[in-house]
């Protein structure tokens, strides 16, 4: 099946073709099981998704949240073009500001005795494994302990699969 | 952000994230502002706050923080808003990391507990305004 037709079924699902082209397809997916099975499968992806998307409140209304949005495209747009010379400048510049950051690295690389400032440097016990993510919006670090074999994080999911605990610490 | 000599005052919390309903379980409910972010992530209907300790820990030492008889917690003040930290379950080192505690940003560390539940602990360098609270025991 090629893409052109998939993107038409899409389409056609979503009541977006005309008289002819509808008809078309109707055929197509009547013909061909391929097309028939793929047609069933975005239809139940359709009502999942119409049925169950998790609803956004902003803080704001409606509104006044797109309004923000608009304001801000208006900003950026009325900013003035670069003058041509600036633009000039910047390629020549650009290969030179990176030789320069280049330089930094290295100086400070070789630099004697100043510590390296990585961000995270862990290590986790045997038969474990450490999966860390960073959730910005939320201003939280999570570092999720987990027995090696047995368990992944219970990130959105409906709830913890194991029935005994396997990372090695209590809450008692 | 405390500056690279000071103390680092430290809040840590351990919570126990479960589907159990609040009337059921003997703990209080964790505060909104944390309890907030872990729904983001997890799905857990409710967390619990277990235990909640406040420290100052010097720069170069190392505070121990007792959450429960299982659960030990040691945070090293490396300077910086850096810290190194060791996660100590049943007397046995589980995880150790070194991490930047900028507040209001939170470090949660967390794993599977038993019976479809979690445990969290949560650590947030303090507000170098507050009150400074009681020491804890230092290793080193």
């Amino acid at each position: 099946m090629n893409q052109n037709l998939e993107f038409k079924l899409q389409a056609w699902l979503d009541g977006e073709l005309s008289g002819s082209e509808a008809q078309a397809i109707e055929r197509e997916v009547a013909a061909d099981a391929d097309v028939a099975r793929l047609a069933a499968e975005l239809r139940t992806v359709k009502s999942a998704m119409a049925g169950n998307e998790t609803a956004r409140v902003v803080p704001e209304t409606r509104e006044f949240y797109w309004s923000k949005i608009q304001r801000q495209i208006e900003r950026e747009s009325a900013q003035p073009a670069p003058a041509r010379r600036m633009a000039v400048w910047r390629h020549w510049l650009s290969p030179l500001a990176g030789l320069a950051g280049l330089a930094c690295i290295l100086i400070l690389a070789i630099k004697p005795g100043t510590p390296a400032t990585f961000d995270e440097i862990s290590s986790t016990g045997e038969g474990m494994e450490a999966v860390t993510f960073h959730d910005q919006s939320a201003g939280m670090t999570v570092v999720w302990l987990a027995d090696s074999e047995r368990e992944q994080p219970q990130i959105q999911s409906p709830a913890p699969k194991t029935e005994e605990g396997g990372s090695g610490v209590e809450v008692e | 952000m405390p500056g690279l000599g000071a103390d680092l005052r430290i809040e840590a919390r351990l919570i126990w994230g479960a589907n159990d309903e609040k009337e059921t379980v003997k703990y209080e409910p964790l505060d909104a502002g944390l309890s907030d972010k872990l729904h983001r992530t997890f799905k857990w209907k409710n967390y619990f706050e277990i235990t909640n300790k406040n420290a100052s820990i010097p720069l170069n030492q190392t505070g121990e923080l007792k959450m429960s008889d299982a659960c030990t917690i040691r945070v090293k003040n490396l300077g910086g808003s850096r810290v190194e930290v060791s996660c100590i379950g049943h007397g046995k080192q589980v995880h150790q990391g070194a991490y930047t505690l900028t507040p209001p940003q939170w470090l949660v560390l967390g794993g599977n507990d038993s019976s479809n539940t979690a445990w969290f602990i949560g650590l947030k360098a303090g507000d170098k305004n507050a009150p400074e609270p009681a020491k804890p025991v230092h290793t080193n």
